[in-house]
């Protein structure tokens, strides 16, 4: 199975709406998932300037699925959803 | 060719106040450079009121004159004298010199200046004038063609006279003295830049003095004639997008330093000229989203809130190790700086729900464009897109 890749956006908009609070991904998914899946950062992801009013930052993209408002929560439900 | 300026000034030990004043200014226009160092009579605020104002009416004077030569003639024949101690208020040493090599350097009481080419000190011609209302006060004239790579050095008498009546030293340091630290420094680095000389001269002096204690206000100014270091930054989309491959193209064909501010910048041009952005893996470092990288760019940031950070770095002089720090760390290791800025505007920036304020993009610009100019002498061109 290919790698699954976490980019987490740390554009202006993403980090102005608390993407620095997802710093803990850093942490928790290297130690619960080891190597099955990469997590880093994106200098943007380009979500917020497409400009639909009903997503909002900060942006998560888990391969090519894109996780609005994203918490940390949120993300390790929808990496959970992938592995199954 | 670019003139790099760069002062350093020690006070007097155990003095609140700077005798000594220096002041410079870049006509961009004309590309023109005058600069004056005035040190004031005795030491403390006195002093520096006095050198303040005689090297701030001089730069006045020099500006409005073609000649410098009248200016400063006005200005020696015009200084008072100290009742008490029956010398003039204020010395100075002026010069009016252009990027093609042009200078005229006037000198009045202060250290004759050193002119360097190579390992080589010149000693230029000069003529002296005597002021005509006071017999006593002489002021040297030069004109001098400069070469690429020459350096002009000022300084005040608390650097000559440094270490004055001690065993080692007892005529002081001297012009000699002065010299032979020079020509140290540059054997050792010939390439060191205006402000780390004077830094290094100023400490030097400081070393030398008995219990490193200075004497007397201590003041260097050099000025080296050479290529400028250019530098690019491009921060925000392009107003018109159908233009990107073209702002992309000419960025990174820029022969300078390159730096992108801004995510969606960058995107662009790793888009136009399929590159990769590879984020830094430290991810954020204080306040700051980090820095990332891209193949032949110099310096790759987040957009408005580096900048609004760096211009706040520029202006208090003092900078953290974190993505706008670095910015500030490549806009001052240049000496000509190109902006091109897009005008395309992310409303996302402006949604009402967001927690903080975030400036637009040209005043930040507009802003750290006239710190860099007023602050940190550097040529600077702003271009909207």
């Amino acid at each position: 199975m290919d790698k699954i890749e976490v980019r987490i956006c740390s554009g202006t908009t993403c980090f102005v709406m608390g993407s620095s609070f997802l710093n803990e991904l850093y942490e928790i998914i290297p130690a619960r998932y080891g190597d099955k899946i990469a997590v880093k950062p994106s200098l943007c992801l380009g979500q917020c300037s497409k400009n639909d009013k009903h997503a909002k930052a900060p942006y998560v993209k888990i391969d090519e699925e894109i996780i609005s408002e994203a918490t940390v929560e949120k993300v390790l439900k929808a990496i959970e959803k992938r592995l199954n | 060719m670019f003139i790099d300026i760069g002062c350093s000034q020690k006070k007097k030990y155990n003095q609140n106040a700077y005798g000594d004043y220096f002041l410079s200014k870049r006509y961009k226009d004309t590309n023109r450079v005058i600069a004056i160092l005035s040190d004031g009579l005795g030491s403390g605020i006195k002093a520096n009121i006095l050198a303040s104002m005689t090297a701030t009416m001089l730069l006045k004077f020099i500006e409005a004159q073609s000649d410098i030569r009248v200016a400063c003639e006005t200005i020696m024949n015009s200084l008072p004298v100290c009742k008490v101690r029956k010398i003039s208020y204020s010395t100075f040493s002026a010069i009016d010199c252009d990027e093609d090599g042009n200078a005229k350097i006037v000198e009045e009481g202060n250290p004759q200046f050193l002119w360097i080419r190579g390992n080589e000190i010149l000693e230029p011609e000069y003529k002296v004038i005597t002021s005509k209302t006071f017999t006593n006060r002489h002021m040297h004239l030069y004109h001098l063609k400069l070469e690429k790579g020459d350096r002009i050095i000022f300084c005040s008498d608390g650097v000559t006279q440094a270490a004055l009546g001690t065993k080692e030293l007892r005529l002081g340091l001297r012009r000699e003295g002065l010299t032979d630290i020079v020509s140290f420094k540059l054997k050792e680095d010939s390439n060191i830049s205006s402000d780390d000389l004077a830094r290094y001269i100023v400490h030097q002096v400081e070393m030398i003095e008995p219990d490193h204690k200075l004497k007397d206000d201590t003041s260097v100014a050099c000025f080296y004639f050479r290529d400028p270091r250019e530098a690019m930054v491009f921060t925000g989309p392009p107003y018109d997008s159908e233009q990107d491959n073209l702002y992309a193209t000419s960025f990174y064909n820029f022969k300078g330093k390159k730096a992108i501010a801004g995510g969606t910048t960058a995107n662009i041009v790793a888009r136009e000229l399929n590159l990769e952005i590879i984020p830094d893996t430290n991810i954020n470092v204080g306040k700051l989203p980090g820095i990332s990288y891209m193949k032949g760019i110099d310096l790759v940031t987040e957009g408005i809130l580096t900048l609004t950070k760096t211009s706040e770095y520029l202006e208090a002089g003092e900078y953290k190790d974190d993505a706008a720090g670095k910015l500030m760390n490549f806009l001052l290791d240049s000496d000509e700086i190109k902006f091109i800025v897009g005008a395309k505007i992310n409303q996302a920036h402006y949604d009402p729900n967001m927690p903080v304020e975030i400036e637009i993009r040209k005043n930040v610009i507009k802003k750290i464009a006239k710190l860099l100019e007023d602050k940190y002498i550097k040529k600077v061109d702003v271009r909207f897109v």
